[in-house]
């Protein structure tokens, strides 16, 4: 099977173009745009899940892809590239606009959707897919602040007090972080002379350690500030609580998930053996993340602040992962990355579940206080119960994702020895368990505090459907991912190997870019050639 | 010389941009993101070679081939990094544009610049006449919205559905 390479383009193009046809019926007079307008976002979100999936296919099935945009020669124009890593991301994040759009769709307000909420989801997706396809540092830039750009109105679309208080704090702080990435953007280009990744991978291995150390601090600092790790975190839980729960949902779905993506794809490609060599400063980053994520997730006391505590929580685990990823250990050398992308692409799951799940919440009650829920069991057995699986599922039980995700990070961190943040993250999983039975017995457990807005007003809506499915589908899939584990094993370790192997990456963007070995692993371990990795990975 | 100028420069503008940012009042921390960019773009120029008189064309005796990044950078200025400036700057410019905006909306809404939690601080000192003196500060339009109130107790989710249920 080929493939004319500009398909992988199409994750940008298609929210694009719909997104800015939706942005324009917003401003033209005629009735039913806003049902034109939604329609159109809808089946943007469905054309750009069956691309992305018909990508990932592709992808695992044979080699990764690069495109050179306008046909320059690769280190002059911009280079688009997929492979599997970056296919696992878009066809997570299309799966979860998916899912989102519907119950956006039945809970936004007339006031929110004329303002634009729907073409903005489209921008915001189109910025994220951007940043996984992207294959220069400087358009990786550029699509993070398409991205932002985005979020920032879906943030603050609305206009409530509370919105523009956290929304100021959000644009400042991640405008600090994206100075930071373009700092990072110019430090390369003045001191390698290139901004393609694939070129800065092979100029890499000469470059003087100080230049080596600029650099990956600067993109540490930077992914680290979107990613919303341990001492960059303070925009996530002073934001994310304040605008309409689809929008927390979508966030914490994608926003944080394109900063450790970063993390994952530009750390074992440019400088794999600084993983090892600052191994104590991620994992002790890892470990006060996680650590203050789920003390912090204790003291809050509305449903989504408590959650958004558990994002950070979450991302410390990932952030262990990408620590162990290039370790050596029995399993071969990638299964600490692989691992880590299989708990990112749980993570997304289920936060999301459990964000829509209190979401709906929320929006029935009138109110995401804790001590003002209660009983709720009795009124929703359906919603108690997938919220309860989510639960468990974020705080790794068995027959769940999460089980599958931290037992195996957890056997990574074990077998390269790393005692201390094993034993942080185990600790932290017991607080998680606490932290979320905590949750649920305070919304669905003991008496009902007060009644839905549907019993009190006759005029509130009545959500249901549209609410509950999302979360039933987004529960499926965690216990799915639990219960057959394999086959989402081999395709994140497919992803990892390809997010490892430089040599193919450099091979597929362009081979005149070098003569030189790249060394996928320090000499030291006795894995000079790309290939001996990869057979090692894959056994 | 010019590149330690340049650097020194930098240093002062990120110095002066985090001072204002961590200062109290929204118009600061403007300015405090201005300069910060500024910074940033400024970076962004010390990376291509800082030479006098060299436009951005390559030289015809050497036929367009590369010879090497010092012959070339001699009689030739590095184009890409202003091509870079101009984007970030149109960014930062979008960017501070929307932040101009929010500060300006919570400005009617709430009739104070000052940021969430940071007028219950100046409320809580010693001096008993603090919250009578702010609200005497206070322009007309904190009147219809009771920005203490809101304050004090930071309302924590939806406003407006706890208003509409009050109404009932």
């Amino acid at each position: 099977m080929s493939l004319h390479p500009t398909v992988i383009t199409l994750p940008v193009a298609i929210p694009l173009l719909l997104g800015a046809v939706g942005m324009f019926l917003q401003f033209m007079q005629f009735p039913r745009r806003l049902q034109i307008q939604q329609t159109l976002v809808g089946v943007g979100v469905l054309v750009n899940l069956a691309v992305t999936v018909f990508l990932l296919v592709f992808v695992l099935n044979g080699e990764p892809v690069a495109y050179q945009m306008g046909l320059w020669t690769p280190p002059f124009g911009i280079t688009v590239y997929l492979d599997a890593l970056s296919a696992i991301m878009l066809v997570m994040v299309a799966l979860l606009s998916v899912l989102i759009f519907p119950f956006a769709l039945a809970t936004i307000d007339s006031e929110r959707a004329q303002l634009g909420f729907f073409p903005m989801m489209l921008f915001l997706l189109m910025g994220a897919n951007g940043a996984f396809l992207t294959g220069d540092l400087f358009n990786l830039y550029v699509f993070y602040e398409v991205m932002l750009m985005a979020s920032f109105v879906l943030l603050t679309v609305g206009g409530t007090p509370s919105q523009l208080n956290g929304g100021i704090r959000y644009v400042v702080l991640n405008l600090v972080g994206s100075m930071m990435l373009l700092l990072a953007a110019g430090v390369t280009y003045g001191t390698l002379g290139t901004l393609n990744m694939a070129h800065i991978a092979v100029r890499m291995n000469d470059a003087p350690y100080l230049v080596q150390a600029m650099i990956a601090g600067l993109l540490l600092i930077a992914f680290g500030a979107k990613a919303a790790v341990f001492p960059v975190f303070f925009w996530l839980p002073s934001s994310y609580h304040t605008p309409h729960p689809a929008v927390t949902a979508l966030f914490s779905g994608v926003l944080t998930k394109v900063g450790m993506y970063s993390m994952y794809r530009v750390f074992p490609l440019f400088f794999p053996w600084l993983l090892n060599q600052w191994q104590p400063l991620l994992m002790t980053i890892a470990g006060l993340t996680m650590v203050v994520g789920v003390l912090g997730a204790f003291a809050q006391p509305t449903i989504r602040r408590l959650l958004s505590f558990h994002i950070i929580s979450q991302i410390g685990y990932m952030v262990m992962g990408l620590a162990v990823a290039m370790t050596p250990n029995p399993y071969g050398i990638g299964f600490g990355l692989a691992l880590a992308i299989l708990f990112l692409v749980h993570n997304q799951i289920v936060k999301t579940a459990l964000l829509l799940g209190g979401g709906a919440v929320e929006l029935e009650m009138g109110t995401g206080k804790l001590n003002e829920l209660g009983g709720l069991v009795r009124l929703k057995p359906l919603q108690a119960t997938v919220f309860f699986i989510a639960a468990f599922s974020l705080a790794g039980f068995p027959p769940t994702s999460g089980f599958i995700g931290k037992l195996g990070l957890l056997e990574v961190t074990f077998s390269a020895g790393q005692w201390a943040i094993a034993g942080v993250s185990v600790f932290v999983s017991l607080l998680t368990t606490m932290s979320m039975i905590r949750l649920w017995q305070y919304i669905f457990w003991g008496k009902p505090h007060r009644q839905p807005l549907t019993q009190r007003r006759q005029t509130a809506p009545n959500y249901a459907w549209m609410t509950v499915a999302p979360v039933i589908a987004l529960v499926a899939l965690s216990l799915t991912l639990g219960l057959v584990a394999q086959p989402a094993l081999d395709m994140v370790q497919t992803a990892a190997n390809q997010a490892i192997d430089r040599a193919a990456y450099v091979k597929a963007v362009g081979p005149t870019l070098t003569e030189q070995d790249l060394r996928i692993a320090p000499p030291e371990w006795g894995l000079t050639a790309a290939s001996q990795a990869t057979e090692l990975a894959g056994r | 010389m010019t590149a330690f100028m340049l650097a020194l420069l930098v240093g002062v503008l990120f110095a002066c941009g985090a001072y204002l940012v961590l200062q109290r009042g929204q118009i600061k921390l403007i300015l405090g993101l201005g300069l910060f960019t500024h910074a940033v773009n400024l970076a962004l120029f010390g990376t291509s070679a800082l030479t006098r008189g060299a436009p951005p064309i390559v030289p015809e005796e050497m036929g367009g081939a590369p010879q090497g990044a010092d012959v070339l950078f001699a009689s030739y200025a590095d184009p890409l990094p202003q091509a870079l400036i101009l984007t970030a700057i149109v960014i930062s410019f979008g960017v501070t544009a929307f932040i101009v905006a929010l500060v300006y909306r919570r400005d009617a809404l709430t009739g104070s610049d000052l940021a969430p939690g940071e007028l219950a601080t100046v409320v809580n000192t010693s001096d008993p006449f603090a919250e009578f003196t702010l609200r005497m500060k206070l322009p007309d339009a904190a009147d219809d919205y009771d920005i203490l109130q809101y304050e004090l107790d930071e309302v924590y989710d939806h406003p407006e559905a706890e208003r509409e249920v009050a109404r009932e």
